[in-house]
C-alpha cells in the first residue's frame, strides 16, 4: 500500500486534484467572511466549465475560454447575488437554483448551443478540446530538474500554479487591506459596519462576485484542463466538498487549503485503489466519507477549544480573586 | 392587510413568477429553434409552447387525454413523497438536502426486500415499505445528530451522504445484486405479490401509492398544524431561542424534524419503485429530492398545498417531456423553469412595491371607516 502512495506522481496527482477543489474553497472562504453562504458554487462551476470549454473550442484559445468561464462565474454569482440580497431570496435557496440549472439546464444549453453551431447536440463537450486549446502546463526552470521535487511540482497546469498562489493572495486580500477588512466586519457585523459608513450591500456584491470568479476558476480547471471538455454533473460535488473544507479550515485561507489538500489525498488515493481492481463505487465516495468524518473531527476539536478557553479565563477569574 | 387582500397578493405574486419563467422557456425554445427566419421561429415556439402547457391535458384532436394527465398523477407521487419531507425539514429551519439521496436509499431497501423476503401478499409490499423508510430514517440520524449535538452543517453532511448512498447502492448491485442473465445492471425481479395494485391500468403506472400519497399529505398537514411536536418545529423554524427559552428541547426536535423528512422520502422511494417498476436499477440520483425542494417552496412549506405544487411541477415536467419529443427541445429545459419560478416564488420582496401599495389601500381605507364612525357618532351626540 505505501509503495503505492509513496511515489512522486501519486503527490502529483494530489496537487492536480486539489487544485478545483482549492479554488471553490477560496470562493467559499472569502464569502463566508462576509456572511454569504454560496452554495451555488457547484452549479456555477458546472456553468463556467460549458462556456469555457465551447470558447476555447471556438476560438482556438484557452485563454479566451479561460476569460470567459471567469466572467461567466461572475456574472451567475452577481445574479445570485441580485436575488439573494435585493429581492431577499433566501442565500441558500438561491443556491440551490443556480444548482438545478447548473445540472440539467447546462445540459439542456449545450445540446441547443451545440445544435446550432455543430449542425447536430451533443451531449458533451469532449470531443471538442484537444491539446490544442487545452490550459497549457508550465515546466519550472531549474525546479524540473531537481529529482523527486521537481517530479512533483513541475509540468501542472499553469492554474494549479495560480490556485496556491491565490491562497496567499486572498490571506493579503483580507487581512491586509481595506476591502478585506471591511469584508470580514460585514460578515462579523453588519449593522456596526453600516453605522461606520461601510456599504453592506456592494461589500456583499463584492463577496459573492469573488467566490464566483474563483468558482470560474474552478469550472475552467475541470473542463480545460482536468477532463478535457464538459460533460453531465462533471463537477460531482466538487463545489460542495469545497464548503466543507471552507468549515474544516476554521474560515481561514490557509487551513481551507490543508483541508481542501486532505481531500484531494483521498481522491487521489481512492482513484490509486480502483487502478488496482478495486470496484471503483467502493472507493469514489471515500471523499465525501471524509468531508463528513473531518466536519466531526474539527467539530470535535473546536469544542474542546472552546472548553478549555473557558476553563482558562474561569481560572483566570479565580487567580483575581 | 385583510385576509383577501394577501390571498390576492400571494396569488398575484404566484402567477407572475410562473409568466416569468415561461417567458424565459419561450425565449430560450425560441432561440433554440432550428426554423430559418424569424416568422419560421416563432411558430416553432408556439408550437412548443402549446405541447408544454396544454400537451399534458388535451389531445391534440381537442379532448382531454386521459392518458396524459395520469402520467402526470403517477408522476406525483414520489415528488409529494419528497416535497412533505423537505416542508418538514424546512419549516425547523434545517436545510437538510438528503431526500435526494434518501428517495434512493428507500427504494433500494424496499426492492431488496420485495426481492428476498419470504413473506405473504399484502404484508411484503406494506413491509418493504417501511423497511424503507426505517432505512432512510436512520440515514437522516448522520447529519441531524451531528447537527444538533455538535452543530456541524447539516447541508453539507446531507449533500455528502447523497453520494456515500448513490455509491453504496451502486457497488452493492454491481457486485453483489445484479442479475448476471440481464445486459443492463438491474436486480432480480420482485416478488409478484410485492407490486402495488393499479388504479388505473393504462400504463401511465398510476398505482394506489397516489392515494397513499394523499392520505400523508393530510397525515404531515395535522401532525405540523395541530401537535404540540409540529408546533415546536414550527415555532423553532420561526425563532430558535425564543423556542429554546420557552423550554422547548431544540436539540430533539433538530432531530425529529429531519428523521421524520427520512421517513417520509423513504417511504416515497419505496412507494415508487413497487407501483412502477419490476426491478430496481436506478443508477444515478433520481432528481426527486431537488425537485421535492421546488415543491415545499411553491408550498411555502405548507403540507396542505403540496399536492397542487407538485401536481403544478409534474404538470411541468410532462409538458417539457412531449416538446421534447414533438419539437426537438430538449427536456432538460424543466430544470431552468424549475430554477426560474423556484427563485422568484422565495423572493421575499418579488413584488414587494406592490405589497406596500395593497397594504397602503388597507390603511386608508380602515382610516376612513374610523373617521366615518367618528362622525357618526359624534351626530348621534
Amino acid at each position: 500500500m505505501l509503495d503505492l502512495i509513496l511515489t512522486p506522481d501519486f503527490f502529483f496527482a494530489i496537487l492536480r486534484i486539489t487544485a478545483p477543489i482549492l479554488f471553490a474553497t477560496l470562493g467559499a472562504v472569502v464569502g463566508e467572511k462576509a456572511g454569504v453562504s454560496n452554495i451555488g458554487l457547484e452549479g456555477i462551476m458546472m456553468m463556467s466549465a460549458l462556456f469555457g470549454s465551447l470558447t476555447s473550442y471556438w476560438t482556438g484559445s484557452w485563454f479566451v475560454g479561460l476569460l470567459v468561464a471567469l466572467i461567466v462565474g461572475v456574472l451567475e454569482a452577481l445574479l445570485m447575488g441580485f436575488f439573494a440580497f435585493n429581492l431577499k431570496t433566501d442565500i441558500i435557496l438561491t443556491g440551490i437554483a443556480v444548482n438545478m440549472i447548473g445540472s440539467g439546464g447546462t445540459l439542456f444549453l449545450v445540446k441547443v448551443i451545440t445544435n446550432i453551431t455543430e449542425g447536430k447536440p451533443l451531449a458533451s463537450t469532449t470531443s471538442l478540446i484537444t491539446a490544442v486549446n487545452q490550459i497549457p502546463s508550465w515546466n519550472i526552470p531549474l525546479i524540473k530538474d531537481i529529482p523527486v521535487v521537481g517530479d512533483v511540482l513541475s509540468g501542472h497546469s499553469i492554474l494549479t500554479y495560480i490556485a496556491f498562489l491565490l491562497v496567499f493572495l486572498t490571506w493579503v486580500l483580507l487581512y491586509k487591506t481595506p476591502l478585506g477588512l471591511n469584508i470580514r466586519s460585514v460578515g462579523e457585523n453588519p449593522n456596526a459596519a453600516a453605522s461606520v459608513g461601510v456599504s453592506v450591500l456592494k461589500v456583499k456584491y463584492i463577496a459573492i462576485g469573488f467566490s464566483g470568479l474563483m468558482a470560474g476558476f474552478g469550472g475552467a480547471f475541470m473542463s480545460m484542463y482536468y477532463a478535457m471538455g464538459w460533460s453531465l454533473d462533471m463537477v460531482a460535488g466538487r463545489g460542495f466538498i469545497a464548503l466543507a473544507a471552507q468549515a474544516m479550515g476554521g474560515g481561514e485561507p490557509l487551513g481551507s487549503m490543508l483541508s481542501a489538500l486532505v481531500f484531494g489525498f483521498a481522491q487521489a488515493l481512492s482513484i490509486k485503489v480502483s487502478s488496482k481492481g478495486i470496484d471503483s463505487n467502493l472507493v469514489t465516495p471515500i471523499p465525501y466519507l471524509v468531508t463528513i468524518l473531518g466536519l466531526v473531527v474539527f467539530a470535535l476539536v473546536l469544542r474542546s477549544k472552546v472548553k478549555r478557553q473557558h476553563s482558562a479565563a474561569a481560572l483566570k477569574e479565580a487567580e483575581k480573586k | 392587510m385583510n385576509k383577501k387582500r394577501s390571498i390576492i397578493f400571494s396569488l398575484v405574486r404566484g402567477t407572475a413568477a410562473i409568466l416569468i419563467a415561461l417567458a424565459v422557456a419561450a425565449l430560450l425554445i425560441f432561440v433554440s429553434s432550428d426554423g430559418a427566419g424569424a416568422g419560421e421561429k416563432l411558430a416553432q415556439t408556439a408550437d412548443a409552447m402549446r405541447q408544454l402547457l396544454i400537451g399534458p391535458a388535451f389531445k391534440s384532436s381537442g379532448g382531454i387525454s386521459v392518458k396524459n394527465l395520469s402520467d402526470v398523477l403517477a408522476a406525483m407521487i414520489p415528488i409529494v413523497f419528497t416535497g412533505l419531507a423537505t416542508c418538514v425539514m424546512f419549516s425547523a429551519n434545517q436545510f437538510n438536502l438528503g431526500a435526494e439521496g434518501g428517495i434512493m436509499l428507500g427504494a433500494f431497501v424496499a426492492s431488496m426486500v420485495a426481492i428476498y423476503a419470504p413473506l405473504p401478499p399484502v404484508v411484503l409490499p406494506i413491509a418493504a415499505i417501511l423497511a424503507g423508510a426505517l432505512a432512510v430514517g436512520a440515514m437522516m440520524l448522520i447529519p441531524a445528530v451531528l447537527k444538533a449535538k455538535l452543530g456541524v452543517s447539516e447541508m453539507v453532511n446531507s449533500l455528502m451522504l447523497n453520494y456515500v448512498v448513490l455509491y453504496f447502492i451502486k457497488y452493492l448491485l454491481n457486485s453483489h445484486l445484479a442479475d448476471k442473465s440481464k445486459g443492463q445492471i438491474m436486480s432480480y425481479p420482485f416478488q409478484a405479490h410485492a407490486a402495488i395494485p393499479q388504479l388505473i391500468d393504462n400504463g401511465s403506472k398510476l398505482s394506489w401509492g397516489f392515494v397513499v400519497a394523499l392520505i400523508f399529505v393530510v397525515l404531515v398537514y395535522l401532525f405540523m398544524y395541530r401537535t404540540r411536536w409540529g408546533y415546536s418545529i414550527r415555532m423553532i423554524g420561526i425563532n430558535q431561542d425564543f423556542a429554546m427559552y420557552s423550554g422547548m428541547k431544540v436539540a430533539a426536535v433538530v432531530i425529529l424534524s429531519q428523521v421524520l423528512g427520512g421517513l417520509l422520502a423513504g417511504m416515497g422511494g419505496g412507494i415508487e419503485v413497487l407501483g412502477r417498476y419490476t426491478t430496481f436499477n436506478w443508477n444515478t440520483l433520481p432528481g426527486y429530492g431537488w425537485t421535492g425542494i421546488t415543491v415545499a417552496i411553491l408550498a411555502g412549506n405548507n403540507p396542505a398545498f403540496v399536492p397542487l405544487a407538485a401536481f403544478f411541477m409534474a404538470y411541468l415536467n410532462k409538458g417539457c417531456n412531449l416538446m421534447s419529443t414533438y419539437c426537438g427541445v430538449p427536456s432538460q429545459l424543466i430544470d431552468i423553469l424549475q430554477a426560474v419560478i423556484f427563485v422568484f416564488f422565495a423572493a421575499e420582496q418579488f413584488l414587494s412595491g406592490y405589497r406596500q401599495k395593497l397594504v397602503v389601500k388597507s390603511t386608508q381605507e380602515e382610516l376612513k371607516r374610523a373617521a366615518q364612525e367618528a362622525q357618526e357618532k359624534g351626530e348621534v351626540k
